[in-house]
């Protein structure tokens, strides 16, 4: 199913306000989806910080998360996509969709304008390796002590044949264990 | 004294009161509680990659995993977001019924956070009466799904099996031996005075700094901002049920505790009404899903590859799942959005920065937050 | 308030507990859905390895049995491995056949090795259902059990 197959019928007013709000130039389209007041901006990464900047002006408060998809046979590209809700007007959601390129993926921070994209881009810089240009703390935080090894997510990369190899000796789900004994039936010196 | 540094603790994973598989380095002075971080990671097991690697309805087995606490929801999310991209809808029976499921899973986790909290204070009566009521719920689920925790019930499609014969009368006597436990709860451990004293006016989330923190579910709604997804953007049966949501005024641990327990009514009230819907000798109940997924119109960004989206209020807030699918038997990427991240972040750091907290009100806190730490890791 | 809490406390101390004394008095609680160890039915396996594909926990590994199947001319069944297995009956529900099906039969039943409880051990079970329900069926659990059986068998 595609997406952009809106209801375009009627006036939308939320899409009439995101289009008004938006700074003119830094954003490609902005479509409303065949999802009921969830809508689509399409931007070059360049114009991330107006363009989120600007959504916060117009009242998308809560910032839920970014999303990476590693576009790896098809396009060589990572997409952005950040998700911002509106608790002001009721509920409808805003996707933010760009692209980065897959050999140097690098794009602005927005952690000082939503506090919780502090975390999701440390998630993402994790997972995908994306950098984000301006994030003091760019670190392994989920995958701690726990990964030596390239972005896990990332689709080049076979994450299964990784930590069989390293970490479990080469063997498919089987580490090396000594058999127990069953234990003595009750009751028995 | 006064120029001593702070000193690094953790607390955590394996700490009372720790709300599970999650660490804290805390820094303390003296008692004082000057910053905490998260150490996260210890129950992560990379469950968007381990959905590419599988079919799209064997998925639906992974989707209620990563959070042991709420698991329905999580499923419904993962399973709307399946049927949303193949274009399938499923009957309305399956919906109704996938809706009391998701509702019991609302009540069960918020008694198993009851747990924790009774834990967190002190209050050692309290975990018993919770797990016990809990218990009930988990019998039901036994005998409707099969399972007890991790049910498997939903489908892409429908449901996985019909209901039982007396699934409307299971269901009362279930809630009816729920809800009075409940009621005890609330007289004795709610009200109580102790409990009063060491709850209020700790941890004040108020009012549209909440949604600042980007802070979600009764977190957001115990600080007075009347915002639930069920209402806003209606999913499965929500549409046509009389619910209320409920909010607090202050925004403190106080008034989320008392949220969730009003909480626990409405979703009782939800599941009345629903359970007058559905018939057992109806056997339209699941339709059949198509192997692969449609081939997607062409549209503005990346064309060829349908996408589709769920959202739905979790127990903990809103959670959403994000599929993407190229012309294949397995998901191209599953993008599993979950609610408990903030809690543990940004108002976790808002309310250790605005407010005098001792490490001693520091579970409570924590705990009132009610985060489920494996959906951070996933 | 506290006055209260107290009484309702006391009309908790005096009930009985809600505990069970598993496996001591009581079995484990089943329903008739509760999804347990699985049967196979090898009179009507065909050997076509769906369950295999489907296992999203990779629990399945196909044996070769010795004997004489006139549907299953390849001789391979589904050993379960129990360690592994999640019980999401995706494998029931994709047999083409009907030939796995699930018990209710969980928790130390599975795995039990002691005489002296009320649990019965999977040789034991296994010689039960042999002997009471249709002779067909074989419980398949782990590898030294599956040889087990079909030892005693041959």
């Amino acid at each position: 199913m595609s997406v952009a197959e809106g209801h375009a019928e009627g006036k939308d007013e939320v899409l009439e306000l995101i289009r008004r709000s938006l700074p003119p130039g830094k954003f490609k389209e902005v479509v409303a989806t065949r999802w009921p007041r969830r809508y689509i901006v399409f931007i070059d990464a360049w114009a991330l910080r107006p363009v989120m900047e600007a959504l916060k002006v117009a009242g998308f408060d809560r910032f839920i998360a970014i999303e990476a998809i590693d576009w790896y046979n098809i396009e060589p590209v990572f997409e952005l996509l950040y998700y911002v809700e509106s608790v002001k007007l009721g509920g409808p959601l805003v996707i933010v969709r760009t692209k980065i390129p897959r050999n140097n993926p690098e794009i602005d921070t927005i952690r000082d304008i939503y506090p919780l994209a502090h975390w999701q881009e440390i998630e993402n810089y994790e997972f995908f390796g994306i950098r984000f240009r301006g994030h003091p703390d760019l670190r392994l935080w989920i995958l701690e002590d726990n990964w030596e090894g390239p972005p896990p997510l990332r689709k080049d990369f076979d994450t299964v044949k990784y930590v069989l190899e390293t970490y479990y000796g080469g063997k498919k789900w089987e580490r090396p264990v000594k058999r127990r004994e069953p234990p003595p039936p009750r009751g028995e010196e | 004294m006064a120029e001593s540094k702070p000193r690094m603790i953790f607390l955590g994973p394996q700490h009372p009161g720790a709300p599970g598989n999650v660490a804290f380095k805390v820094w303390l002075k003296g008692e004082k509680v000057v910053k905490a971080e998260l150490v996260p990671g210890f129950l992560h097991r990379g469950f968007e990659k381990m959905m590419e690697n599988r079919w799209w309805e064997v998925d639906v087995v992974l989707s209620p995993r990563y959070c042991v606490e709420d698991p329905d929801n999580f499923e419904l999310a993962y399973v709307l977001a399946v049927e949303d991209l193949f274009g399938v809808e499923a009957p309305e029976k399956a919906k109704v019924v996938r809706t009391i499921v998701a509702e019991m899973s609302r009540i069960q986790s918020h008694l198993f956070w009851l747990m924790h909290m009774g834990g967190a204070t002190g209050a050692r009566y309290i975990p018993g009466w919770a797990m016990a009521a809990r218990e009930e719920i988990l019998k039901w689920y036994d005998y409707v799904t099969g399972h007890r925790i991790y049910h498997h019930y939903m489908t892409p499609g429908g449901i996985r099996w019909n209901i039982p014969k007396d699934f409307k009368e299971v269901t009362l006597r279930a809630l009816n031996k729920v809800m009075p436990i409940v009621k005890d709860i609330e007289d004795a451990f709610i009200n109580n005075r102790i409990l009063r004293a060491r709850t209020e006016g700790i941890g004040v989330v108020k009012g549209y700094v909440a949604v600042q923190l980007n802070a979600t579910g009764p977190t957001l709604r115990a600080a007075g901002i009347k915002y639930d997804v069920r209402k806003v953007d209606p999913y499965e049966a929500y549409r046509d049920v009389d619910f209320e949501i409920p909010t607090g005024t202050e925004g403190d641990a106080h008034d989320r505790i008392v949220v969730r327990i009003r909480e626990i009514y409405q979703s009782k009230r939800i599941i009345e009404q629903l359970v007058e819907r559905v018939k057992p000798e109806d056997l339209n109940y699941r339709v059949k899903m198509p192997l692969l997924p449609p081939p997607s119109l062409p549209w503005p960004a990346v064309a060829r590859h349908g996408e589709g989206m769920s959202r739905v209020e979790a127990a903990r807030g809103e959670a959403m799942v994000h599929v993407v699918g190229i012309k294949d038997r397995k998901p191209y990427r599953v993008k599993l959005i979950t609610p408990s991240m903030p809690l543990l972040t940004t108002v976790m750091d808002y309310i250790i920065e605005h407010e005098d907290i001792t490490i001693a009100d520091l579970p409570i806190i924590v705990m009132s937050l009610d985060p489920c730490p494996p959906d951070i890791d996933r | 308030m506290a006055l209260k809490a107290l009484l309702l406390g006391m009309k908790y101390l005096f009930r009985k507990p809600y505990t069970m004394l598993v496996p001591e008095k009581e079995p484990p609680m089943t329903t008739e859905r509760t999804r347990g160890r699985h049967l196979l039915d090898m009179s009507k396996c065909v050997g076509c390895r769906m369950c295999q594909m489907v296992c999203p926990a990779d629990a399945i590994k196909m044996y070769k049995v010795e004997g004489d199947f006139k549907r299953n001319p390849k001789k391979i069944f589904p050993g379960i491995d129990f360690n592994r297995c999640t019980f999401c009956a995706l494998c029931v529900e994709v047999c083409p056949t009907g030939a796995l099906s699930m018990t209710d039969i969980t928790g130390w039943y599975m795995t039990t090795t002691d005489t002296r409880t009320n649990l019965r051990s999977p040789y034991d079970l296994a010689a039960e259902l042999a002997k009471n329900e249709k002779p067909d069926f074989r419980i398949t659990i782990t590898k030294q059990t599956f040889l087990y059986q079909t030892k005693k068998k041959g």
